[in-house]
């Protein structure tokens, strides 16, 4: 019987070849993207997961809560709060601080920028990151050892093995040596902590020993006790921080930093998932899982809802068929079973076919998610396991309502030729409602997104970020090098403006008006405005022709003067700057607002000083837009020549700028395909149904046509219970879209309106695929020869 | 074999109600050959249908082998028509996505025979109805007559104690019909029982005995020598 089913099956399929083609290419399209999902998925819930302490293994964490109620979480410590809570709380078993940023790798006569990071000497008893060679418990006991990933001795050592050979980093201006003790693995994709260079934290402590708790830099792990209670741990951990900080905190209320910090621990197990607390590399919002698999389901519900619908509208066909199969016997079970077989075989082919696919989209898929997955992830066996799951619940939601339907024929009204299915069969219209609705949704959705993303990257910043180079040179570089740096680089034909600034960016607190404001503080000098072209809006920019400005004088900012509360420009007024001084500085001229962060966020207050001791640590460098490679070429010269040892790195703000919104890029792109497969199988479906529908109504056509009707009213007539479908759906997807667009707008502090041209345009847009889709059949069989439909019927 | 006793059908739409059967009585012997005549509309593809047990009669008795069988359910219904009936069809009513060979063997499968049996009955009936040659064809390959041969060929491969023909010549020449007619008769001699609803007088003739119909009930039987 089996064998028959299926023989049936591929015959309907080969048979069938357009319904065919509709329902396979739909579901094997949704079930990739389903695949993909789960993929994407189980990489984000295995971060963490290969470590074999990961139950015991708790990240610090910080809330921070300013006096203005404005709290933020860190996921990271200063240096001396791990040792202090190992040493005073006993449930905490180990602690391991890390600091990671680029340094300076000298190879020969070349150098390298690489990621290292300073790692106390248990790291690797803490956590289980593989190493080929060197003991894990020694391995970085010494002040001078280093242990390198496979991917960094091969690139500075070759295949030579590595274990006992120098490695020469940049420090302070100096290059130090480091004997490799050890050869680690690279570190695996799914790890919140990756590393290419790990350096024992006690050299950097030793030279840079902060024992401050306020100021906060190193992401700190602690191994608790199995058997601990987390919460008796958090209020210890408050204890120690009141008695040993307390000190600290009186002085710095003193300056008026008056914060509170709250200590808490988070499992390492789920700091991967988990935007709220900041400094965490790589973390990820589950939203973006929510979201993708909200799509993959979309794509697989509107292809099954082709499968139902095209099943159930060939049900005449297939009438006499199940008529025959009840008058010999066939029992209604046998014949839902049959059916839900045919949907098997269907499902079967789309499944082979969408494996196929989702190894072809891999690459694709990757760079959108920004991930590394591998296909062979794909026969791990509990995703097999969800494969099969999915699988079946496809089998049956696309086969168990036509096995229904179909099973309960009356087989004597098909074999006498009385039967018509006919009917409101409002559950058909209802599901190319649903099909249509997701379609409307998604590319209203789409639109909102291009719309907001143009306005992101071309919005005026209040500076001129087009042409403008940002060459870092290091912080702590000395101050007569700067001089030269400045004076050499302002000299390079092409370059009209240079303006040196801080590196990095400072938030810190000022007092003004007798109100705390929490700042964005820039150290630059009286170049910076007019190479970025940011204009005042009262008094002067800083002057050469002033000398106390560097000690007496600040810009602020126009959102510093509101924040205050002065009712005139500000300028003039004194105000009290923390930062590290208890200085008093007048405000002596007020910068037009600037987009200095993303623009997610609100222009904030900034303040803006010129001090000499303070150094620079980048160049910002206005360009003619001619000949810029022969510039950049002349820049890189002076570069070479003053920094001989550091590799030569710029880049551009508009790119830089750019990259604030790749997140969002990455998403329009992930949407826009959604949109488009959506729309794609949404139409195929509705194609089929439309050529079903006409085949169907051929007599009738043909009978029309020979009492008088004119092509336009037969293909109006054709066309218009679907286009009508069409536009029912966009009652629903409308407010749809209109409240999840107003919702990620929220997102962004600057933002369009919500237009409804971009509603009219998305609806008039599906209107038209509609009315093509459907129209070029019905004229079509308007167009036939009445005699050919009377004859075929 | 079939006993019918004062069965009632009547069709209700919104508008109208259709006496289709009046308190019809009819008895069908084992092994006799039954004609129905009468006008269209007359009740005589009721009373097959009702017969093969794919329609209900609204009051009344009837008994299959002297078991009443009017209050079975479809289960119970579908069991007794695979196991024992065999339907002819006026417009043959093959399925389109099977061969000769699968559209015969399909009774056999829904009762479970298994493949080599299957095969063995499928080949003896369709060498019967001469149509082996055919075996791999699908319906739309065929002649008409052809196509009615597999048919008949698919009622008796169960061996069923009684077929049900609806017009089985009404879609075919009277040179296939003819064959058709010849066939059924034979089943007949071998022992099947044959109710067949037909207009033609001609085919009538192969008949035991003639049951004509009009307005639902039974106006006359002629017994034919």
């Amino acid at each position: 019987m089996l064998q028959n089913y299926i023989k049936i099956a591929l015959r309907n399929i080969f048979r069938n070849k357009v319904f065919s083609f509709i329902n396979i290419i739909g579901l094997s399209i949704g079930l990739a993207c389903c695949m993909l999902i789960f993929l994407f998925t189980k990489d984000e819930l295995s971060f963490n997961q290969f470590h074999e302490k990961k139950e015991n293994i708790y990240q610090l964490t910080c809330k921070i809560i300013e006096k203005n109620g404005k709290a933020d979480n860190y996921g990271i410590a200063s240096m001396i709060q791990g040792p202090t809570f190992k040493q005073e709380i006993p449930e905490i078993e180990a602690c391991v601080r890390i600091n990671q940023r680029d340094y300076i790798v000298k190879k020969g006569n070349e150098t390298f920028y690489e990621y290292a990071s300073w790692v106390d000497d248990n790291f690797f008893s803490v956590f289980s990151f593989p190493l080929i060679k060197g003991n894990p418990k020694t391995v970085l006991k010494e002040l001078n050892s280093v242990v390198i990933t496979e991917e960094i001795a091969e690139k500075y050592f070759g295949k030579a093995d590595p274990i006992g050979k120098t490695l020469e980093l940049e420090i302070n201006d100096k290059f130090e040596f480091f004997v490799v003790s050890g050869l680690a693995k690279n570190s695996p994709e799914n790890s919140s902590i990756k590393f290419k260079i790990l350096l024992p934290f006690k050299y950097d402590e030793a030279k840079n020993f902060d024992d401050h708790w306020l100021s906060l830099t190193y992401p700190t792990y602690f191994v608790l006790n199995p058997k601990v209670n987390l919460k008796s741990v958090v209020a210890k951990m408050a204890k120690v921080y009141a008695s040993k900080a307390g000190k600290e905190i009186v002085e710095e209320r003193k300056h008026g930093f008056d914060a509170t910090f709250i200590y808490r621990i988070q499992p390492f197990t789920t700091m991967h998932l988990n935007t709220e607390i900041a400094n965490i590399e790589q973390a990820s919002n589950p939203i973006y899982s929510y979201i993708l698999s909200g799509i993959a389901l979309f794509i697989l519900m509107i292809a099954c809802i082709n499968f139902i619908n095209l099943t159930v509208a060939q049900s005449i066909r297939r009438g006499k068929e199940i008529g025959i199969r009840k008058v010999v016997g066939g029992q209604r079970g046998q014949l839902i079973g049959q059916f839900l077989g045919e949907s098997f075989v269907v499902c079967l082919i789309a499944f082979s076919l969408a494996i196929l696919i989702a190894e072809l989209a891999l690459p694709f898929f990757n760079e959108m998610a920004n991930k590394r997955l591998e296909i062979g992830y794909l026969f791990d066996y509990k995703l097999v396991i969800g494969y099969l799951i999915l699988f079946i619940l496809t089998v049956f939601a696309a086969g168990f309502y036509p096995a229904l339907v179909l099973s309960s024929f009356d087989p004597l009204k098909i074999l006498y030729n009385r039967f018509r299915f006919s009917g409101k069969n409002y559950l058909s219209k209802g599901l190319v409602v649903l099909q249509f609705s997701l379609a409307t949704f998604m590319i209203i959705i789409t639109f909102f997104i291009y719309k907001q993303l143009n306005f992101l990257t071309h919005k005026d910043l209040g500076y001129n970020d087009k042409n403008l180079m940002v060459l870092s040179v290091g912080q702590n570089i000395n101050f007569k090098l700067l001089e030269i740096f400045e004076h050499e680089l302002s000299k390079v034909p092409g370059i009209s403006h240079v303006a040196p600034r801080q590196n990095g960016f400072w938030e810190t607190n000022a007092k003004a008006n007798g109100k705390d404001i929490s700042v964005s503080f820039e150290h630059i000098d009286e170049n910076y405005l007019p190479t970025l072209q940011i204009p005042l809006v009262a008094g002067r920019n800083f002057s050469k022709e002033f000398p106390s400005d560097s000690t007496n004088s600040v810009l602020v900012n126009e959102a510093f003067v509101k924040e205050a509360g002065w009712k005139d420009s500000g300028e003039g007024k004194m105000i009290d700057f923390f930062n590290g001084r208890d200085t008093k500085l007048q405000i002596v001229g007020v910068v037009k607002d600037y987009h200095f962060g993303s623009l997610r966020e609100k222009i904030g207050p900034q303040i803006f000083t010129s001090q000499p001791d303070r150094p620079y640590g980048r160049f910002l460098m206005r360009m003619d837009t001619q000949n810029k490679p022969k510039t950049i070429k002349a820049i890189e010269k002076i570069y070479q020549k003053l920094s001989p040892y550091r590799p030569f790195k710029y880049d551009f703000m508009d790119d830089l700028n750019q990259k604030n919104y790749e997140a969002e890029d990455r998403w329009k792109q992930i949407i826009t395909l959604g949109a488009i497969l959506t729309i794609f199988i949404s139409f195929i479906g509705l194609f089929g149904l439309t050529m079903l529908s006409i085949k169907q109504r051929t007599k009738e056509i043909g009978v029309r046509k020979v009492l008088g009707a004119s092509v336009f009213q037969i293909s109006s007539l054709l066309s218009k219970n679907y286009v009508g479908l069409v536009l029912i759906a966009f009652i629903f997807a409308i407010p749809l879209a209109w409240f999840t667009t107003s919702k990620w707008l929220e997102n962004f502090a600057y933002r369009i309106d919500i237009s409804w041209q971009i509603f009219a345009f998305s609806t008039v847009l599906i209107t038209v695929i509609a009315l093509l889709t459907v129209s070029y059949q019905s004229i079509r069989a308007a167009l036939a020869n009445p005699v050919e439909s009377l004859r075929t019927e | 074999m079939l006993k019918i006793t004062s069965l009632e059908k009547i069709y209700r739409t919104e508008d109208i109600e259709t006496v289709a059967l009046n308190k019809i009585s009819v008895e069908v012997k084992s092994g006799e050959f039954v004609a129905i005549m009468g006008p269209s509309g007359c009740g005589k593809s009721t009373l097959l249908n009702i017969v093969g047990l794919l329609d209900d009669a609204d009051t009344g008795s009837f008994k299959f082998n002297n078991e009443e069988v009017i209050s079975y359910n479809e289960r119970k219904r579908a069991d007794l028509r695979k196991r024992n009936i065999g339907f002819v069809f006026q417009s043959f009513n093959l399925i389109d996505e099977l061969t000769v060979y699968e559209n015969v063997e399909l009774p056999l499968l829904y009762l479970g025979i298994d493949a080599d049996e299957r095969k063995k009955r499928v080949e003896a009936v369709l060498e019967k109805v001469q149509i082996m040659h055919r075996r791999n064809h699908f319906p739309q390959q065929l002649s008409g007559g052809q196509q009615q041969r597999c048919a008949v060929a698919r009622a008796v491969v169960n061996n069923p104690k009684l077929i049900l023909a609806d017009e089985p010549t009404g879609n075919l020449d009277s040179k296939n019909g003819n064959e058709v007619m010849e066939l059924l008769t034979d089943l007949n001699s071998n022992g099947t029982t044959v109710v067949m609803v037909t207009h033609s007088e001609h085919d009538a003739r192969y008949a035991h005995r003639i049951i004509r119909m009009l307005d639902g009930q039974v106006i006359m039987e002629n017994v034919l020598s």
